[in-house]
């Protein structure tokens, strides 16, 4: 079985992207949890928790990614050991649990981004999802649009969730984030099709460009922070 | 507080700030006390005036907070 669709003139590209994307989530989840600190709300340690997972899921792929892609000696030395002692599914073993956790993280940092900070509170739901979450990560092994097709879903509600929040604030950041979150969906929607290696980079780009539009969101809140001036006409303080 | 202080340009006398701020004396006092205990506001002496200035660790704090308030009307939180 194939465990990557990555073609070879995107390998280099492709663990970029995940780096690029694991900085993100973890400028948003340190943006949250400092949130949290000085107001002590929960919906903002919750909404920390779910960019953490989401990053966590990003180092998951990264590690595992890292030695199947570029460190050749490993590869050989596993390859000729794999033939001499004939533990090739111990070599599996490690894909299958790399990728299995970057699934599996991935969903539940995305589920809880979707869920709690609005419930602040861990609900008896939560098992049941979580359990299915974890079916989805385990199937995705075989069937590996399952994985894609729940994540649209998830982003499909988290988006909805922050369209409902732009209504009401009206503001240019919220904006932003919905397009954030509507590009990861459609790279969600191309991924789909990433059995064929080009239809993977196209979809990988796309995703890149979900965190770029993040990364500005993210340099929007801070330098909007800082032109709260002295005079203090932000009617949002007032 | 802070925000009625860097309105002021920073520095403001206490009794504009207890009115602007809406508080009662003893509210005011104690919020104070606690403010000057983390180092985020001073009291100086200008002009035969007692005023109350924010200091450069209270405008850092201040930002950050104006910050986490703008992350967290973004997401809705």
């Amino acid at each position: 079985m194939k465990i990557v669709f990555t073609p070879d003139w995107f390998l280099t590209s492709d663990v970029l992207i995940d780096v690029f994307s694991f900085v993100i989530l973890i400028l948003l989840f340190s943006l949250a949890f400092k949130s949290y600190k000085l107001n002590k709300n929960k919906s903002s340690l919750f909404l920390g928790a779910g960019f953490f997972l989401m990053a966590f899921a990003e180092l998951a792929t990264i590690i595992t990614k890292l030695p199947l892609y570029y460190n050749t000696s490993i590869t050989t030395q596993i390859g000729t050991a794999a033939i001499n002692y004939n533990f090739i599914g111990t070599v599996d073993i490690f894909y299958y649990f790399g990728f299995f956790f970057s699934r599996l993280l991935f969903l539940l940092g995305l589920y809880i981004i979707y869920k709690i900070p609005y419930d602040k509170k861990i609900t008896k739901d939560f098992l049941i999802i979580l359990y299915l979450i974890f079916v989805t990560s385990l199937l995705s092994h075989s069937l590996y649009y399952f994985h894609y097709l729940t994540a649209l879903i998830f982003i499909a509600s988290i988006i909805d969730n922050y369209r409902k929040t732009y209504q009401k604030t009206k503001l240019k950041t919220t904006k932003i984030l919905v397009l954030g979150f509507s590009v990861m969906a459609l790279s969600q929607i191309v991924f789909l099709f990433s059995k064929f290696a080009y239809i993977y980079a196209i979809a990988q780009t796309i995703q890149l460009a979900s965190y770029v539009i993040l990364l500005m969101l993210i340099v929007k809140i801070i330098k909007d922070g800082k032109k709260e001036k002295p005079g203090g006409d932000n009617p949002r303080y007032a | 507080m802070l925000r009625i202080m860097q309105e002021k340009g920073g520095r403001i006398r206490k009794t504009h700030l207890m009115y602007k701020a809406n508080l009662s004396h003893k509210q005011m006092t104690s919020y104070l006390e606690e403010l000057e205990k983390n180092g985020l506001v001073e009291h100086i002496q200008e002009k035969d005036k007692n005023l109350i200035r924010i200091t450069n660790k209270g405008r850092e704090f201040f930002v950050q907070y104006a910050q986490m308030r703008e992350f967290e009307k973004t997401f809705g939180l």
